[in-house]
């Protein structure tokens, strides 16, 4: 059997990296240059994959509008999930889709994967009889995930975020079915209203159904909190994933932007299509600087996130920094880095590595600074010479 | 206004690959479509009505159809001469049905000939133009000529403008020419395809021969050969088109228009790669380079002339004396031209028939053309001496959306570029901002909402004042177009000199305002015209100024310089002509009476 075709999950919104989620799905966030959702079409298609059906549904149009009907000559199927009843729900809507395939492949679209990965479950599902597989990799922590138990290949157990440290194996989110899956998720009792795959599988699990682990490893990175985009940046430009051509040892920069003769690249660093670096910048390393985007004269950009559209003004500083789209910071901006405490709902995360946090189309004026930790809502309006810190509110305008 | 397709080599899958074809053709007309093969003798199949009857009627026939053989062609009609009718479908027959002809165009002289044939003893099926060809074609085999001398011979006849193929019952082979229509091959190892655009056969190939006028191609499964008139051959290049036959598709929406409407960041992005650089304040073109124009004269149609409009008041104000013109007047009242005028002509397609004549009217008159246009290959990219290629890539909704935008794009570039001095800087900033600005509306626009809430009205006006007054006509005919509604677009000072009296508490006004100065507070007391005759008045604006203030619905726009502001206070009209014509339950991206691309004059 060959299994051809891919569905790919990437209805929902990612509500733990709010505010960035203000206008798009977390597949949709920049994972360095380009959306996590792109990594994850690269790594099915590069293993072969020829047809991906893939359940939008949160900010839909995003999804639609970066992709349109094919990527890389492979057709998309948009299939909407009007309401994100969970993981298993998605699925269901995805049914139709693959009523002519024998097997075929589940995979998160909010997580980045690798090709080898999906190579290693398509070689397992093609070799063996099992309808039901999971790709599992070893991770030091998995505390934040969901963690797999085996014996031999083997499934025996699936904990979601454990918040313990005795796990070492992850559910990588790669699955491998065949059709008896879709009853298999409609039987499985909702709770709450969702219906979560994972269940579905726990419940197979409970009843001698086979559930094989297909042992992988590889670059497997997931954004739970806004901050972890710096992180998933930094591994990304570590392990040389940006498509943007080379121009010195790991410094990557699209042939449409322009970088000014006196401006300074310290890799690991990747600068967009259309970008514009002007005189005196120096960038890096750590930093993805998106398409559109513009760095100012003498402005100084480190372990930071830019993404489309982002313009920064001169002698700015930016550190540890992460920008939506569209942000316009004017000169002397100054974000000094982490560590800071970071609120997010109502839970306080202390220490975490994070400059400032700035969502889409936030708007600063002249001299405007943030303190370590500061999450500025989307398109806030900061006057002349204010300093922030903790939590602004979208559309808020602060003034000294 | 028609579609045409043609396949040769493909044995069983011919009648499918024309079927496929028609379906991307399409937008180019839709009131009837047919099909005809050739397999010893010439089957046809022909219906009236969308496409989807056609193929009813080519199931209806199942296996036992004699809809089979190694070369077909087939149509997509958008009527001209005689109503939409099986019989003034295409494809059309000699008497004997031992040939069959489509035809994109309009044949000047089919009375005469007409007359001629009926006098010879041949007897007519339609009202059609295009029937005079295969009864042309029949006379000449008569007379003992072979299929390609008679076709020739009946081409030789015709006057008018015409894309046509024919095929021939004992023969395997499609011959075709085209004069003044569009015609395009399509060439593979073991089978060749024509079309009137590429799309309807790039699934199956994408190497390219682009017919020009006068020529004539024989298609066979294993071959292919393009003659002169005289039947001398010629040297053809063949090349590679980039188009992803796949880029046809909604993606996930429920219109072409809305799917466009959303393309349009990226659209602009493309728009603008490679040709702006911000740091220095300079546009640089390579289609434009060296290129300088005492005054210009722009020629378009429809939407391409609202941004002709825009094109020339900006180039007026960079200090070009600059005009725009409606190309089919353009092309029998032109105006007068100096050596070192420059004639620009805005077609989406490159294929429309009035901005071709009038460019031709202006090549004739010795001045130097450009073309602004979307379609690479186009004619009116290969007749004119320069080309500016928006960019948008296809555009299939027939309402005009992101060519719009890249249009007022181009036309900032063009006369920035023609512009001695000047803010160019400003601009350039301005234009770097514009796809994201365009990406904020349409993360937040308040469209669906306000076409809620004044669907059922008695008419909707648009003003607007200097580069917002070709966004009131856009908007205007945006909402006529798809909803079918009347609506109108005016100079906003130009409202109290008449149109005013139709302005009731049932006719909803669409207000462009931006910015501050004279315009804005010009246009302000316009709406306060308005407003005191009860009318609804919805401010499309920045915000700036107060207009809000007298206003029932406001429809936000990021702030920006004026000379892209256009651009993204059209976005917001264009969402809410769709959202009416949505619920109003309309064709959107067919609407009726209308083609994408108007081939005849």
């Amino acid at each position: 059997m060959t299994v051809r075709a891919a569905i790919v999950l990437a209805a929902g919104e990612g509500t733990r990296l709010r505010p960035l989620t203000r206008n798009r799905p977390k597949p949709m966030l920049p994972a360095a240059d380009r959306p996590i959702l792109e990594h994850v079409f690269d790594a099915l298609i590069g293993a072969g994959i020829e047809r991906l059906h893939v359940v939008v549904g949160y900010k839909r149009d995003r999804v639609q509008d970066h992709f349109g009907p094919t990527y890389r000559n492979v057709p998309i199927d948009y299939v909407v999930q009007k309401k994100q009843l969970g993981s298993g729900h998605a699925l269901l809507g995805a049914r139709e889709s693959v009523a002519d395939d024998e097997g075929f492949l589940v995979v998160n679209g909010d997580q980045i994967i690798e090709q080898k990965m999906v190579e290693d479950i398509l070689d397992a599902f093609e070799d063996d009889g099992a309808s039901t597989m999971l790709a599992v990799t070893e991770r030091a922590d998995v505390s934040h995930y969901g963690a797999v138990v085996t014996e031999g290949d083997r499934v025996t157990d699936l904990v979601e975020k454990p918040d313990t440290d005795e796990y070492r194996l992850l559910n990588a989110g790669v699955y491998a079915f065949d059709a008896s899956i879709f009853d298999a998720v409609e039987e499985t009792p909702r709770v709450q209203g969702e219906l979560a795959l994972t269940d579905t599988l726990v419940r197979l699990i409970d009843r001698d159904s086979t559930v094989r682990g297909v042992t992988t490893e590889g670059l497997w990175v997931d954004a739970t909190y806004p901050w972890d985009l710096l992180d998933v940046a930094r591994e990304l430009l570590l392990g040389g994933r940006v498509t943007e051509p080379e121009r010195a040892d790991s410094v990557w920069v699209a042939d449409s932007a322009t970088v000014h003769d006196d401006a300074t690249l310290q890799g690991p660093v990747v600068v967009g299509p259309d970008s514009e670096v002007r005189p005196g910048a120096v960038v890096g390393p750590f930093a993805a600087v998106g398409r559109n985007a513009t760095v100012g004269a003498n402005a100084v950009i480190s372990r930071s996130v830019l993404d489309t559209d982002t313009r920064v003004g001169p002698n700015s500083t930016l550190l540890d920094c992460v920008t939506g789209q569209g942000v316009a910071l004017g000169a002397n901006a100054t974000v000094s880095g982490g560590p800071g405490d970071v609120r997010v709902e109502d839970r306080v995360f202390e220490d975490q590595p994070l400059g400032a946090l700035l969502a889409d189309r936030v708007r600063a004026d002249g001299a405007v600074s943030f303190d370590p930790g500061t999450l500025v809502g989307p398109g806030a309006r900061l006057h002349t010479g204010v300093s922030v810190s903790e939590n602004i509110s979208e559309r808020a305008e602060v003034y000294r | 206004m028609c579609g045409i397709i043609g396949c040769v080599g493909r044995d069983a899958e011919t009648l499918d690959v024309l079927l496929s074809g028609l379906d991307s053709l399409e937008y180019r007309g839709y009131d009837s479509a047919g099909v005809a093969l050739a397999n010893g003798s010439v089957a046809v199949e022909k219906r009236e009505g969308e496409l989807g009857h056609l193929k009813n009627a080519v199931a209806a026939g199942g296996d036992t159809s004699d809809l089979r053989g190694p070369a077909g062609i087939g149509h997509t009609r958008w009527s001209t001469h005689g109503p939409p009718s099986d019989e003034n479908a295409h494809p059309h027959t000699d008497c004997a049905g031992e040939v069959a002809v489509v035809h994109n165009g309009i044949i000047e002289n089919y009375d005469e000939l007409k007359a001629d044939l009926l006098d010879a003893g041949h007897e007519f099926d339609s009202d059609t133009d295009s029937e005079v060809v295969p009864h042309l074609v029949e006379d000449a085999l008569a007379d003992g000529a072979t299929p390609e001398e008679a076709f020739r011979a009946a081409v030789a006849r015709l006057e008018g403008s015409y894309a046509l193929a024919a095929v021939f019952g004992d023969s395997e082979a499609i011959l075709a020419t085209r004069e003044g229509s569009p015609l395009v091959l399509g060439v593979a190892d073991n089978a060749a395809y024509l079309a009137s655009d590429v799309p309807a056969f790039l699934e199956y190939t994408d190497r390219v021969v682009y017919l020009d006028d006068g020529e004539f191609a024989r298609l066979e499964s294993g071959s292919w050969t393009v003659t002169d008139r005289e039947g001398r051959l010629l040297e053809k290049s063949v090349s590679r088109v980039e188009w992803d036959a796949e880029q046809t598709a909604k993606s996930g929406y429920d219109h072409y228009m809305l799917k466009e409407i959303h393309e349009q960041p990226q659209a602009l992005r493309k728009c603008l790669r490679g040709r702006v650089d911000e740091l220095t304040g300079t546009v640089d073109v390579d289609a434009l380079a060296g290129l300088a124009a005492e005054s210009v004269q722009f020629v378009a149609c429809g939407t391409s002339y609202h941004a002709a409009l825009f094109g020339a008041q900006s180039l007026r104000e960079a200090g070009v004396p600059a005009q725009a013109f409606l190309a089919s007047e353009y092309a029998t009242s032109p105006p007068p031209v100096s050596d070192g005028t420059l004639v620009v002509g805005i077609t989406q397609s490159g294929e429309t028939a009035d901005t071709l004549s009038a460019l031709r009217e202006a090549k004739n008159r010795g001045v130097e053309t450009l073309a602004m246009t979307n379609v690479v290959g186009s004619t009116a990219s290969r007749e004119c001496d320069r080309t500016l290629f928006i960019r948008a890539g296809p555009e299939i909704g027939v309402a005009a959306t992101k060519t719009f935008s890249s249009q007022v794009v181009a036309c900032n570039l063009l006369s920035a570029s023609l512009a001695e001095q000047g803010d160019a800087r400003d601009v350039v900033e301005a234009l770097r901002d514009l796809p994201g600005q365009v990406q904020e509306i349409l993360d937040s626009s308040r469209a669906e909402q306000v076409a809620e809430r004044f669907v059922y009205s008695e008419g909707y006006f648009f003003i607007g004042r200097g580069h917002h007054h070709p966004v009131a006509l856009e908007g205007a005919l945006k909402m006529k177009e798809i909803t079918y509604e009347h609506a109108e677009g005016f100079p906003a000072g130009e409202l109290k000199h008449g149109p005013l009296a139709l302005v009731t508490s049932e006719t909803p006004v669409f207000a462009v305002v931006t910015g501050r100065g004279e315009k804005a507070t010009k246009t302000i007391g316009n709406v306060k015209e308005v407003e005191a005759r009860d009318a609804p008045v919805v401010a499309v604006t920045d915000g700036v100024s107060e207009v809000e203030r007298y206003a029932d619905a406001v429809l936000e726009i990021p702030e920006t310089h004026p000379r892209v502001a256009p651009v993204l206070a059209n976005v917001q009209l264009q969402l809410v002509a769709y959202f009416v014509a949505k619920q109003l339950g309309r064709s959107i991206d067919k609407p009726r009476n209308l083609a994408k691309s108007v081939t005849v004059e």
